[in-house]
């Protein structure tokens, strides 16, 4: 069990709620005329400064305590979708399928565990010697070779994003779990999974049949991420 | 003219080394501390530390009892710990304020040295908690205390987020001036539900190698105890959930041997009995054992192991006409099992409120701290001596 220090704790929470919000305010912004880089610019740049607002006026102060610090993947997941912005595409898909089964999943478990209606303790394994850092190699290697061989690139990277700030740095907390998964994260991949099942369900009785199972067609560095790499970190902890 | 020859390295060049790169940065990161943890484990094994001279049965002899001074102006006072200082001296810490989660609760402090206790001083409250944190923290709540080997004082402190005690969580401090001031070090992680509804309100528990377990419980509808483990540093070196009820708190850790570790704890449930688990692999594994025949309504717990041997418990007592908190009563074991009451320590009306005991061996003297009437904190003191000795 090795932690972070306070110091870089702070620093990466200020960065990563910054990236959380000017995410979320390009999302608002999703049905107006379509972004100029500039504008998105000053989103980002605006809310890196407002983060950066001592004590109290910082939104982070707030943020901080409820939430206390995002994911990595979480962080990873908005800086994905400032880039697409950033390149134009407005309509690309919030999250893969396959990604958002597997936090669902993951964090179905994991929550029922923590709330003690399970006692598997897989919280506590994201901080053991053994088996977190080996899953933690394992995804940065599955990460890396879904990126090299342009496979679902965008979230791979995030992933990986997410393992090396975990490997290197220990952030958020010196839990592998902390690193990939966080409440917020686990409701955005809900919502997309109820979204999907919900366009699925609607073509269905309006009788058309879907193209690729009723997803926007995702460009070529968007495609679903195998399921092989996520599932090897669920065997993993679930082994403990 | 362009050389044909000199061509710029392709984007797909570029990522590809970027990844591998990445890929090698975090299986080198990850072996390093594999091998500085594997270093630290080969040379160190932590069990739980056992103190033991003239073994035997005890008398208890009340020495002193009195109230540690209040800090002005807080007529609400709640949940003491204590820390030993050198020289048979000792900290007491607790938090005091208008009322119970009130934004002006603050952790005090008092030294007992020389016989007396000192005037409180300040010691963590919301605003200077939040202003080290770099966010923000919304009620302080139960402190809970640790000496370790090189006289470092760490403090656990209860700080919420958005929510009630639900949304608690713990902050440690450290002070390397035997408790004039505190730095805080971190919050600890131990729930990924935004790291919230873990608890402190009981004594840690000394390891051989000079770490310590502190007691943690989660409360967010379902209610367990679990333990953290630091080392000699206070680094936290594991978390581990104690049994599997869903219905005990606060739980008081006592070293049974140096592979047998027993946890009384606070109960939830309808059973209204002091909950009782065990460990006899070092704390690797916890069983539920049956609960104590000792009445408990619901209220907190303290336990040590004399260095005679023997086991002394604080507990609210409920008989006849008395309500959940208004009999605090210290019981005596040999074995963890069997109970025998020594004094009733604070006794009153139903309604009245002795609660959140804690207590300290302080070479051949007992002390004990408890809330008296949620409106100070009482301490009581007591002379241990062998059987049959005068």
């Amino acid at each position: 069990m090795i932690l972070p220090d306070l110091a870089s704790q702070i620093v990466y929470g200020r960065i990563g709620w910054a990236i959380v919000a000017a995410t979320v305010v390009c999302a608002l912004w999703r049905r107006a005329a379509p972004m100029p880089r500039a504008t998105l610019a000053a989103i980002v740049a605006g809310a890196l400064a407002l983060m950066a607002l001592p004590g109290n006026l910082s939104p982070a102060w707030y943020l901080g305590l409820a939430f206390q610090y995002p994911s990595g993947l979480l962080v990873g997941c908005c800086l994905l979708r400032l880039t697409q912005r950033w390149n134009g595409l407005r309509r690309s898909q919030a999250m893969p399928r396959t990604l958002a089964g597997v936090l669902a999943g993951a964090g179905i478990l994991l929550y029922l565990d923590a709330l003690g209606v399970l006692t598997s303790g897989y919280y506590y394994a994201g901080f053991g010697g053994v088996v977190a850092p080996l899953a933690a190699i394992v995804l940065a290697i599955a990460c890396a070779a879904a990126i090299m061989l342009t496979h679902a690139r965008g979230h791979a990277a995030a992933v990986l994003g997410a393992v090396v700030l975990f490997s290197v740095l220990r952030l958020p907390t010196g839990n592998l779990w902390d690193a990939l998964l966080d409440p917020l994260l686990f409701g955005w991949a809900l919502v997309a999974l109820l979204a999907g099942a919900r366009r699925r369900a609607g073509r269905q009785t309006s009788g058309r049949v879907p193209a690729n199972d009723g997803e926007p067609v995702p460009g070529a560095a968007l495609q679903p991420l195998a399921a092989e790499h996520f599932s090897s970190l669920k065997e993993q902890v679930g082994g403990q | 003219m362009e050389n044909p020859a000199i061509t710029r390295p392709s984007r797909h060049h570029a990522i590809l080394f970027g990844c591998l790169l990445l890929a090698v940065l975090v299986i080198a990161a990850e072996a390093l501390r594999w091998r500085a943890a594997h270093r630290a484990t080969a040379t160190a094994g932590a069990v739980p530390s056992l103190t033991t001279s003239n073994p035997g049965r005890v008398t208890l002899t009340e020495l002193s009892h009195a109230h540690i001074p209040a800090p002005r102006g807080m007529p609400s006072a709640h949940a003491s710990t204590l820390a030993a200082l050198p020289g048979n001296r000792m900290l007491a810490f607790w938090w005091a304020g208008s009322r119970e989660s009130g934004p002006d609760v603050k952790v005090f402090a008092s030294t007992w040295a020389n016989g007396a206790w000192s005037a409180p001083s300040m010691v963590v409250s919301r605003e200077s908690l939040g202003a080290e944190l770099g966010f923000g923290v919304r009620r302080i709540g139960n402190p809970v205390a640790w000496t370790d080997r090189a006289g470092r004082i760490h403090l656990y402190v209860v700080a919420t987020g958005l929510g009630g005690w639900a949304a608690a969580r713990i902050a440690h401090l450290v002070s390397q001036d035997q408790g004039k001031h505190f730095h805080v070090r971190r919050i600890l992680p131990t729930s990924p539900l935004f790291n919230t509804s873990a608890l402190v309100r009981t004594a840690p528990l000394a390891l051989s190698d000079g770490g310590w377990w502190l007691p943690v419980y989660f409360e967010i509808g379902n209610k367990y105890p679990m333990l953290m483990a630091f080392d000699a540093d206070g680094n936290p070196t594991s978390l581990a959930r104690i049994g599997n009820s869903t219905s005990t708190l606060q739980p008081a850790l006592v070293a049974v041997s140096k592979h047998e570790v027993r946890a009384v704890m606070r109960d939830d449930s309808e059973q209204q009995l002091v909950q009782h688990a065990a460990s006899v692999d070092g704390g690797a594994t916890w069983q539920d054992l049956p609960a104590l025949n000792l009445p408990n309504y619901s209220t907190s717990v303290a336990a040590i192991r004399l260095t005679s041997g023997q086991f002394l418990m604080l507990h609210n007592h409920v008989e006849g006409g008395a309500s959940a908190r208004s009999i605090l009563r210290l019981s005596i074991s040999n074995d963890m099992r069997t109970w025998r009451t020594i004094a009733d320590i604070a006794k009153g009306p139903a309604g009245d409120e002795f609660s959140y005991p804690s207590m300290q061996q302080v070479g051949d003297e007992l002390h004990i701290t408890y809330t008296w009437q949620r409106q100070a904190i009482a301490h009581h003191r007591y002379r241990i001596q062998p059987e049959g000795t005068t």
